[in-house]
């Protein structure tokens, strides 16, 4: 049935307000089973659910009144007091939350497909009876027939409800008329049946990524920056004319410096602005965390607290887009793998329930977010004995590794330590994931683990992937740029400090044996001085790897935009696009990605 | 002058082209002026390893990085020093703007198309055959006519986009 609206406008703003409300409802439900005494959250969900009722009323979206006035009564009956919050009933709830997204979904599509909306309904039913504790899930005929008195109240929902709904939509109205401005963001793209309750909301994209919802505010410091810049590019000309027509050179000279400082300032005030336009708070990711934990955690039986810090951290979107799957994954094996039972932990002498904690924070040019929890750690034994036992290393290897490498293990795919395949691990994809989604956002992986006492996992993402900081360094007389992001420390070295181990140039650095990636023999650049007793190695690192570079000379830190190669020359092994330095010559960026990949060949190992 | 070309051309018949002339090793090359977006002065070139031998590296066109190749390399020809009559030709290939390092640029002609003889079956000096499209023999010039969408052979751009 196609969608019968006059008001395009109208519509839209709807479904952005009703996505935006539904996405949020998630969160206080999870909140709600948690601090179910909480009385200003309670209102809170109650609320949105009565605007989006109000407003699909209004809209005449008949399916959606349906559900969304079902699940309105069961949270009045909750916030009166004549239901108390169970497990249950947040099944319930969650379940009609998600039933509403579908709707909703169908809306946006632009074509209101019949579904199952009795199922839900017969579910919810049962908690709108008195004695509703032990009430038991019937059949949506007889739930619609056992309707006792209380009932009857909502029975009567045609008049007061409808008359209730009314200055709802028309509250809706003016919200709607403001909101076009800014695109409706994509509802949930939930396709799951009606009938069982959604796993965790994997995969429901939550924002659309073709519009952008910026602050009024930053385009008009945006218009005022770019208004700056129209006037130093005004002075620069009057500069030119002035100098053609015989301007003193010292005076032109100090004019000029003035100017490229301005220039220079105003620049960076606009690629700021521009950069924070692209930037949207991690939340967007973060948020749809507690509701996966707590559907995991209930799978699993254990007794999880997820604390989320620093969700206001903003980055740029591509990288948003990116983590959102890795994130999944570590939470997943903090859940699965790292936590003990309830039981295991009060044995181990920690209490009842396990502490997930995800953090996101800005440090420097990086964004870091960690997945903490204070299970069991990682033990180095097992992991040894799996990827034996798996084939992935043979015993010299591991011999050889030490207590790093061996954490490495982790992120190969096949890894699992999982005997059973099961529908939440074990098929050892998941860390290779992280991985690959980390190598791909030029992001570095660490893991501190602490055995008995917990595990964390921390990832290192640069802000930005159209404008990055990078280390100039000199390989026999060429310029390269190597990303900061992926600098862990640079280091002079004596060249006899070097050890051949297997045919692999290593450097001891401190406790680890690092590898070394001769940059000039990797690119083939012809020496010019052989006999050089020191050289610099930049250490880099690659989700969880890290190779030593070895370069003629360091030039310096720079900011420097990304050009592309083209597509003839795209795919080069170890080098991953070109900028253009202050000179106007060309230096091309090195990709530690493909270098380290290209090393691993020639090492033969991992 | 249009209209006593446009009567030349219609004496031999078929459309009336414009080729960019140039020169390698003393030989003469025409490419379509169409082709062509600009012709600049050699400028630095940072050369990109792993590559081909006949790409020199690339070069900051306005912003823009484009790859430069040398003609002389990609016909085998003897390689030569950089002079200040070297240019490079930018054209617009496969949707993509390369440069061609050339010896020379001498001018543009007007020909007909009716003048383009199908290249000779034996090809001396190492071009390849598939990037001729003709010879335009003139009184007393001989050109050959390159076309260079067909320049890489299918085998060298999959090679060129997945080298490693």
């Amino acid at each position: 049935m196609p969608i019968d609206c006059d008001d395009q406008e109208l519509l839209e703003g709807f479904l952005a307000e009703t996505t935006e409300l539904l996405e949020k409802l998630d969160d206080d439900l999870v909140a709600l089973e948690k601090s179910p005494d909480d009385a200003d959250l309670m209102n809170r969900i109650f609320r949105s659910i009565h605007t989006v009722k109000g407003a699909s009323s209004f809209l005449g979206f008949d399916l959606l009144v349906k559900v969304t006035h079902k699940t309105e009564d069961v949270l009045n009956r909750l916030r009166k007091g004549e239901l108390t919050v169970t497990p249950e009933i947040m099944d319930v709830i969650l379940e009609a939350v998600d039933l509403v997204k579908t709707l909703v979904a169908d809306i946006k599509d632009g074509d209101i497909v019949e579904r199952d909306i009795d199922s839900t309904i017969a579910k919810l039913t049962p908690f709108l009876t008195e004695g509703a504790a032990e009430a038991t899930v019937l059949a949506p005929g007889a739930a619609q027939a056992a309707v006792p008195p209380p009932q009857a109240a909502a029975a009567a929902e045609p008049a007061p409800a409808e008359a209730a709904a009314q200055p709802a939509g028309a509250a809706a109205a003016p919200q709607a008329a403001v909101a076009p401005v800014e695109k409706a963001p994509a509802p949930p793209k939930e396709n799951l049946p009606a009938k069982k309750p959604a796993p965790a909301a994997k995969g429901d994209e939550l924002a659309d990524n073709s519009t952008v919802r910026v602050d009024v505010k930053r385009l008009d410091d945006l218009m005022n920056q770019v208004g700056e810049l129209v006037l130093e590019r005004n002075r620069m000309i009057q500069l030119h004319s002035d100098y053609q027509v015989g301007l003193d050179p010292v005076e032109f000279a100090d004019d000029f410096g003035k100017l490229s400082k301005r220039l220079n300032f105003v620049t960076s005030e606009l690629q700021m602005q521009v950069l924070k336009m692209r930037m949207l708070p991690v939340e967007k990711v973060f948020k749809k965390f507690p509701r996966i934990v707590r559907n995991l955690a209930r799978d699993l039986g254990k007794e999880v607290d997820l604390h989320i810090i620093g969700e206001e951290t903003e980055l740029d979107r591509s990288v948003v887009d990116e983590i959102g799957d890795p994130l999944i994954h570590l939470i997943r094996n903090a859940l699965d793998h790292g936590l003990e039972t309830p039981d295991e932990r009060l044995a181990a002498g920690k209490p009842r329930t396990g502490t997930v904690v995800l953090s996101a924070a800005h440090e420097g040019n990086q964004i870091v977010i960690s997945i903490k929890d204070n299970g069991r750690g990682i033990d180095p034994e097992k992991i040894s004995k799996k990827a034996l036992d798996k084939g992935l290393v043979t015993e010299e290897q591991l011999a050889a590794m030490g207590p790093r490498e061996i954490l490495d293990l982790l992120f190969l795919p096949g890894f699992s330590t999982k005997e059973v395949t099961t529908d939440l691990s074990g098929r050892g994809v998941g860390m290779d994931v992280v991985r690959t989604n980390i190598r791909k956002l030029n992001g570095i992986i660490e893991i501190k683990n602490d055995v008995g006492h917990g595990s964390e996992f921390i990832l290192k993402l640069p802000l930005t992937l159209a404008i990055i900081q990078s280390l100039l360094v000199e390989v026999e007389g060429e310029v390269y740029s190597i990303p900061l992001s992926s600098v862990i420390e640079t280091m002079r070295v004596n060249t006899d400090e070097f050890h051949m181990v297997g045919g692999q140039e290593v450097l001891k650095l401190r406790d680890s044996v690092l590898p070394l990636l001769r940059l000039h023999r990797v690119f083939g650049t012809p020496i010019k001085n052989v006999d050089r007793k020191t050289c610099y190695v930049v250490i880099v690192g690659v989700a969880e790897k890290r190779v030593g570079l070895i370069v003629t000379r360091l030039l310096g830190q720079q900011e420097v935009a990304i050009k592309s190669l083209g597509k003839f020359l795209s795919n080069l092994p170890g080098i991953g696009g070109s900028t253009i330095m202050g000179d106007g010559r060309v230096a091309l960026i090195v990709d530690p990605m493909g270098l380290i990949g290209g090393g691993d060949a020639a090492g033969g190992r991992i | 002058m249009e209209t006593a070309l446009m009567v030349k051309g219609e004496e031999f018949g078929g459309e009336l082209i414009q080729l960019v002339s140039f020169n390698l090793e003393k030989e003469e090359y025409g490419i379509n002026v169409l082709m062509v977006r600009e012709i600049i002065r050699m400028l630095n070139i940072t050369r990109v390893p792993n590559t081909p031998h006949y790409v020199e590296g690339v070069i900051n066109l306005r912003g823009k990085v484009i790859p430069i190749i040398s003609l002389r390399r990609k016909f085998d020809l003897m390689e030569a020093e950089y002079d200040k009559r070297t240019r490079i030709m930018v054209m617009e290939v496969a949707g993509e703007l390369m440069g061609f390092i050339v010896d020379e640029v001498s001018e543009v002609i007007r020909i007909s198309e009716k003048e383009i003889q199908p290249p000779p079956p034996v090809v001396s000096n190492g071009i390849e055959q598939e990037c001729m499209a003709g010879v335009i023999n003139q009184a007393e010039r001989l050109l050959v006519l390159l076309d260079l969408e067909r320049m890489f052979t299918a085998d060298e751009r999959r090679m060129f986009s997945s080298i490693g």
